[in-house]
């Protein structure tokens, strides 16, 4: 039984902010959302966290519904980082673990154990606005996960973190999900999504254009990625885009990248260039990364709502 | 999910109540009002230690040589009644001096010594008392007193009964039939109410008292309210509101920020409060110490379990409900310092049951008193104040307190409404009317 979204709509009077949103994550798996600024993430977190509540639709775990669910079952990070600025982070952190009805020895024993493992043993009694930002973050990190949540939902962890704490928190995290726990996550970093996420979401202006397996979603593109660096001055590029179906893509100093359909075979540009007689440095068959799946969906995205919101003034018109 | 109030509220009013009286600025401000109540309440008996605060001394020259009374003891006696307000209760409350010292009022040996004197500051005044060619009394006050001063307004009153008795000497009524004249008529005031036990002696600590309660409870929701609002504002725009609303339900966020602030306040109170009564306490000693004779210019009117629970209640009641609207503002606003204009309508509703109370404290029984005293914002301030200074029935009390009451659950409940769609809504001015949309779909 997994986080299941089911058609969630809301909107902020006039404004649609999610238009039927849905997407499932398996339990004990990291799950990116990913999308650009103001597509509806944080929206779509606050519903499954039941900080809001949906126009229409419903969000479930495990089968039960989340407005059922007590909140201990949730972490949550915010996208905009906020403590008590004066309060010590010892104690504050222990006020958050009592929210959350853990008992105060508990509470205890898990801060010393994740100040330890972020490596800052040593700040329990100092004041949060004595703090680097990136150590706020973490501190904040840990008021969200002190109390062992099931679910564990993550507005932009990474962004402004140096990266020795970028790897720290990449590690708490595979940790956790180790133990078992669900991670959903917002990010830009494309790499880093590749790197943990078993499965993602993109949301377009309140849609989800895409979900799935991060590989299924990579083969739903339909073509493969070819790059290819040969050795040999002053030859051009055009006899690459006369082979059938090969589209040159971009075309960089050191290598040029093609877009093959995936029903050809990548190796027919690989005998063409050794037909020609160049020597071939450089030849590599990979799938699209995120970041050109993003920024295709995205970017059509936006077309295809112009044309939309044509074509429903029209139909206003003629009403 | 709507989520038990405890032990969650008390969480957060725990953290509230901490973080409030560590604080070093609560920790000045409540030592240094502590010193000054304490201050207050010694500095009459000081003040008569150093001598600032000496009794009148009046010289009086009689140069109407067949008078038959002696003027000096009609002024010393006159000035002796002003001076001493326990035998005047019509006496304005803050007039009274709490040292009982006679003035002293003699014949000026050598009028112009006296009158040196008096220009010297060694006196305060020299009354010349002649008779006018039409055979009237005339008085002359020599001294720097303001026309407004006390010594010279009571000065006036004992000539004019000087010349009223000289007058009916000359006309041949003798002193013993003009006392006979001015003898006060027999005057009984009967309450409508049987019970009602307002006896001239309790009266004027009654109005103090009333005025004290009317004042905590104002100075209470203003500041104290203002607190509450303050803190929600910082929660909000220190963005630590999302964690907060995250863990606890917005009830249990606005319960505990109620109980913690108001428990800090409380605190405060407490130790001001505490001071006075030292204050009070030390007079005595103090005097002593010092060889002032002492005297308590109030005697403030028994108040019976019944009446403290009653005025405990109206307090608190009235604090919770406004304190709870004001976290309601608080949570309205993204920036702190937009917290005045977002509570500006609930300073207007207490200062309004405040000096409506004040008009109230000077006429307790009519008809508008009574009606306001069971409205709920005005309760707080104008019940007490006619518990203390009239009878007020049972029934309208607990009515009054009844209305209070459910006033107050409608308050948490739109107030949790307002904060729970509030707190997320970021913006420049975010009005009520988009919050209160927004609330219908939140939790």
């Amino acid at each position: 039984m997994s986080l299941v979204v089911d058609s969630i709509t809301k909107r902020f009077g006039d404004v649609v902010a999610l238009d039927g949103v849905s997407f499932s994550v398996e339990p004990g798996r990291i799950f990116g959302l990913l999308g650009a600024n103001g597509a509806g993430k944080t929206t779509s977190m606050r519903i499954v966290l039941d900080i809001l509540r949906a126009d229409a639709g419903r969000v479930t775990w495990r089968g039960a519904e989340n407005i059922s669910l007590p909140r201990r079952t949730w972490g949550y990070l915010p996208e905009e980082r906020g403590l008590y600025p004066r309060m010590l982070v010892g104690e504050q952190l222990r006020f958050f673990a009592a929210l959350y009805g853990v008992p105060d020895a508990t509470g205890r024993a898990e801060i010393d154990d994740w100040l330890e493992q972020f490596r800052i043993p040593d700040y329990r009694e100092r004041k949060v606005e004595e703090l680097s930002k990136g150590n706020q973050q973490k501190i904040q990190f840990i008021a969200a996960i002190l109390h062992d949540p099931d679910v564990l939902i993550m507005d932009e962890p990474f962004s402004g973190l140096d990266p020795v704490n970028v790897r720290l928190l990449k590690e708490a995290f595979l940790a956790m999900r180790d133990r078992g726990k669900t991670l959903i996550f917002s990010t830009h970093q494309m790499e880093t999504v590749e790197e943990l996420c078993e499965s993602i979401a993109i949301i377009d202006r309140g849609r989800v254009v895409v979900s799935g397996a991060v590989r299924d979603v990579k083969r739903a593109m339909g073509r493969q990625v070819v790059r290819l660096a040969t050795d040999g001055d002053g030859h051009g590029v055009e006899w690459l885009t006369q082979i059938p179906g090969v589209e040159l893509t971009t075309q960089r100093e050191d290598y040029v990248e093609l877009h093959v359909p995936a029903d050809r075979d990548p190796g027919t540009i690989l005998r063409a260039a050794l037909e020609r007689g160049h020597r071939v440095t450089r030849f590599e068959i990979a799938e699209p990364s995120l970041e050109e799946i993003f920024v295709e969906h995205v970017g059509r995205r936006a077309i295809d709502e112009s044309e939309e919101h044509l074509a429903t003034s029209n139909r206003k018109g003629t009403a | 999910m709507s989520g038990r109030l405890f032990p969650n509220a008390l969480h957060v009013a725990r953290r509230e109540y901490l973080v409030r009286v560590r604080g070093r600025a609560f920790v000045i401000t409540t030592i240094l009002l502590a010193l000054a109540i304490a201050a207050v309440t010694l500095v009459p008996t000081i003040l008569a230690a150093v001598g600032v605060a000496d009794p009148a001394q009046i010289a009086v020259d009689v140069q109407a040589d067949d008078l038959t009374s002696d003027p000096v003891l009609t002024i010393q006696a006159a000035l002796a009644i002003g001076i001493n307000p326990s035998a005047d209760p019509a006496a304005e409350p803050g007039e009274d001096e709490s040292i009982e010292q006679r003035p002293r009022v003699r014949h000026a040996e050598d009028p112009e010594v006296a009158a040196q004197r008096v220009r010297d500051g060694e006196l305060d005044a020299l009354v010349t008392i002649t008779r006018d060619a039409e055979g009237e009394l005339a008085f002359e006050y020599l001294g720097s007193a303001s026309p407004t001063n006390q010594t010279r307004l009571l000065i006036t009153q004992a000539a004019t009964a000087l010349a009223i008795g000289d007058r009916l000497e000359r006309e041949g009524i003798g002193p013993q039939e003009s006392a006979e004249i001015f003898e006060p008529p027999a005057f009984t005031a009967t309450p409508v109410d049987a019970g009602d036990v307002r006896d001239a002696e309790d009266f004027g600590g009654a109005f103090i008292l009333a005025y004290a309660v009317v004042i905590l409870t104002f100075m209470a929701i203003l500041t104290y309210g203002n607190w509450v609002a303050q803190s929600v504002a910082e929660e909000k725009s220190g963005r630590v509101m999302e964690l907060l609303i995250t863990a606890a339900t917005p009830r249990q966020l606005l319960t505990g920020k109620v109980l913690g602030t108001g428990a800090a306040g409380l605190t405060q109170y407490v130790a001001i409060v505490a001071a006075a009564i030292i204050g009070f306490m030390a007079t005595g000693p103090i005097s002593n110490a010092l060889g002032v004779s002492e005297q308590s210019p109030i005697t403030l009117p028994d108040l019976d379990a019944t009446m403290l629970l009653a005025l405990g209640a109206f307090f608190l009641l009235g604090f919770i409900l406004y304190s709870t609207l004001y976290a309601a503002a608080g949570s309205m606003v993204s920036r702190i310092e937009d917290v005045q204009q977002a509570v500006g309508p609930l300073i207007f509703l207490s200062m309004a049951g405040y000096f409506a109370s004040f008009t109230g404290l000077n006429d307790p029984d009519a008809g508008w008193v009574g009606v306001l005293s069971l409205v709920p914002f005005f309760s707080p301030y104008l019940m007490p104040a006619r518990m203390l200074l009239t009878s007020v029935g049972i029934g309208e009390v607990l009515l009054a307190l009844a209305l209070l009451a459910a006033t107050l659950l409608a308050a948490i409940w739109l107030a949790s409404r307002i904060y729970s769609a509030g707190v997320l809504l970021y913006g420049q001015r975010v009005g009520i009317r988009t919050i209160w949309r927004a609330s219908r779909v939140s939790r």
